[in-house]
């Protein structure tokens, strides 16, 4: 790995983002591939904070920090990125279902997927289903991420995707779940088309959905 | 120390079966979850009404974790049929958590879940009452925002410790004012700890727990420590706060816990309230409990509960059907 890469990598591990921040302006400046600094330097960081998690090295404190890093990272590279017309792995639309003002566990996945190479659109919490529908129709993403916290909001994200069947555009868009009373089963019944327990997870899953994992 | 309420278990003759929720009896007494939650009277008929039904065995007020943060200030969103939810942040830095003033207990909805508990001690003689409270470092992520706590505890602890001394100061006041009811307990709910490390856990919740069981239990008066977060790799840190009792939520290997902390510490946990209770039927209800009784097998230190609090519309099926495996 390059010395300006590994840099970066390490930074956004360790969550220090004013680090992460200043190392990619540096192998910007060096006239380091704005591709290779995202797959090799934020990507990768990423993928690694997921697997320390998984493994229960990190916490969702060490997960945060480090998507914080990340994103410090990403403000840098975003930019070029669009001028150079580099595509993302896939957008997100993603939000707490109408409701549900937890936004804890949907950050989370935001910023894992972020850290995977996706672009997201988060409309936050309490999200109406005419309001994920317009999100939908407005940013055409690949995959609506859905997220209750509460056993009496999680039969909004039934009702969001019943929502979009009434409207004829259900499969416009694959539909990801989540959330503490959410399951693997639930998921399948209200017909989404993928459930992950966890950010690190969904990461995964939204790439699976995409063909690229 | 051991206290009446840890005598009561040690000393059944059998298990103690003791579901956390108290919303279950709405769907008895009819009343919606923001009048038991604004009202004692309602509070009280609900756990009143859960007792008559399945004869429960301990009595508890709700687990309601808005209660401290709104006397702290904080704004809270109300509905009908959802338990309240702290919406926002009260404090963002050091300064406004300086500025942050010590509430005075009863200035707001403590008043309700304390008279639930007189309530309960005056018109069911003999039967254990246990309080709700939050716990430190849950508190603290309700008046400084969840995430927010989370990403300073690594990188300004300062300020985080800042917030936990003064809801230290504030929780010792109210577990008094428990304590002073003349309840066996209370249940000191701590969620958002299990996110933390198990360092973390240590540092900014363990260290505080202690410090309020320490200047709050007696004989009379027993602390349990609820942490429906916490894995097998939180166990040591978090008996470090010294309770007498100890609920876990289905992340925690019970057995394994079990064999672990010995027979001087009671352990309580841990059926999942939302997939086992609410979202499933009796007889998956009496397959999960046989399961949790097996796990828990040859431990008299044990009470055998939910996970965390049973939510609203949990079918009474699903109570009935634990009391009796439980019961035989």
């Amino acid at each position: 790995m390059d010395a300006k890469i590994s840099e970066i990598f390490d930074a956004i591990v360790n969550g220090e983002a004013a680090s992460a921040k200043q190392y990619v302006q540096s192998a910007l400046d060096d006239g380091l591939d704005a591709e290779v600094i995202l797959n090799e330097g934020l990507v990768a960081s990423m993928k690694e904070v997921g697997r320390l998690f998984e493994e229960g090295e990190y916490f969702v404190p060490e997960m945060l920090i480090s998507a914080r890093a990340m994103q410090a990272g990403m403000n840098i590279l975003r930019p070029v990125l669009i001028e150079q017309d580099i595509k993302p792995s896939g957008k997100v639309v993603i939000g707490t279902v109408r409701g549900d003002l937890h936004d804890i566990g949907k950050n989370l996945v935001s910023m894992m997927l972020e850290g995977a190479g996706f672009q997201i659109v988060d409309l936050g919490t309490d999200v109406a289903p005419e309001k994920f529908l317009e999100a939908v129709a407005e940013h055409k993403p690949d995959i609506l991420g859905m997220s209750a916290l509460l056993t009496t909001t999680m039969s909004n994200i039934e009702a969001t995707i019943r929502f979009f069947e009434e409207k004829g555009v259900r499969n416009d868009v694959k539909i990801i779940v989540g959330g503490a009373p959410i399951t693997q089963a639930y998921a399948d019944k209200i017909g989404a088309d993928g459930f992950a327990p966890d950010a690190s997870q969904a990461a995964a899953l939204a790439k699976r959905l995409m063909g690229k994992a | 120390m051991r206290t009446r309420f840890g005598n009561f278990i040690l000393n059944s003759p059998n298990l103690v079966p003791m579901p956390i929720g108290i919303y279950a009896g709405l769907e008895i007494t009819g009343a919606s979850v923001r009048q038991s939650v604004m009202d004692a009277h309602a509070q009280s008929e609900a756990v009143q009404a859960l007792h008559e039904r399945f004869n429960t065995p301990v009595m508890l007020t709700a687990m309601d974790l808005s209660v401290e943060a709104e006397e702290f200030g904080c704004e809270i969103r109300m509905t009908e049929d959802e338990i309240p939810t702290v919406i926002g942040r009260k404090v963002t830095s050091l300064a406004e958590i300086d500025r942050l003033p010590d509430p005075v207990i009863g200035s707001a909805r403590s008043v309700v879940s304390l008279e639930t508990a007189r309530m309960l001690l005056s018109s069911v003689k003999g039967i254990p009452v246990l309080g709700g409270v939050i716990g430190p470092f849950s508190l603290a992520g309700r008046i400084f925002g969840v995430s927010e706590s989370l990403e300073v505890s690594l990188t300004e602890p300062e300020v985080l410790k800042a917030l936990l001394e003064k809801v230290t100061r504030y929780l010792i006041r109210y577990l008094t004012a428990f304590r002073e009811a003349g309840v066996h307990g209370v249940i000191m709910a701590e969620p958002a700890a299990g996110l933390l490390s198990p360092r973390g856990l240590s540092q900014f919740s363990s260290v505080y727990v202690k410090r309020i069981i320490e200047s709050t239990v007696t004989p009379e008066f027993t602390v349990v420590l609820h942490n429906c977060g916490a894995k097998l790799v939180h166990l040591p840190k978090v008996l470090e706060a010294g309770a007498e009792i100890f609920h876990f939520g289905a992340l925690m290997d019970i057995g394994q816990a079990l064999t672990q902390v010995g027979e001087d510490i009671i352990l309580s946990g841990n059926l999942d309230p939302t997939g086992v209770f609410h979202n499933g039927n009796p007889q998956e209800v009496t397959a999960r409990t046989r399961e949790l009784l097996q796990a828990a097998a040859g431990h008299s230190n044990f009470i055998p509960s939910s996970g965390c609090d049973i939510p609203p519309h949990s079918p009474l099926g699903n109570l009935a059907a634990f009391y009796d495996t439980i019961r035989g």
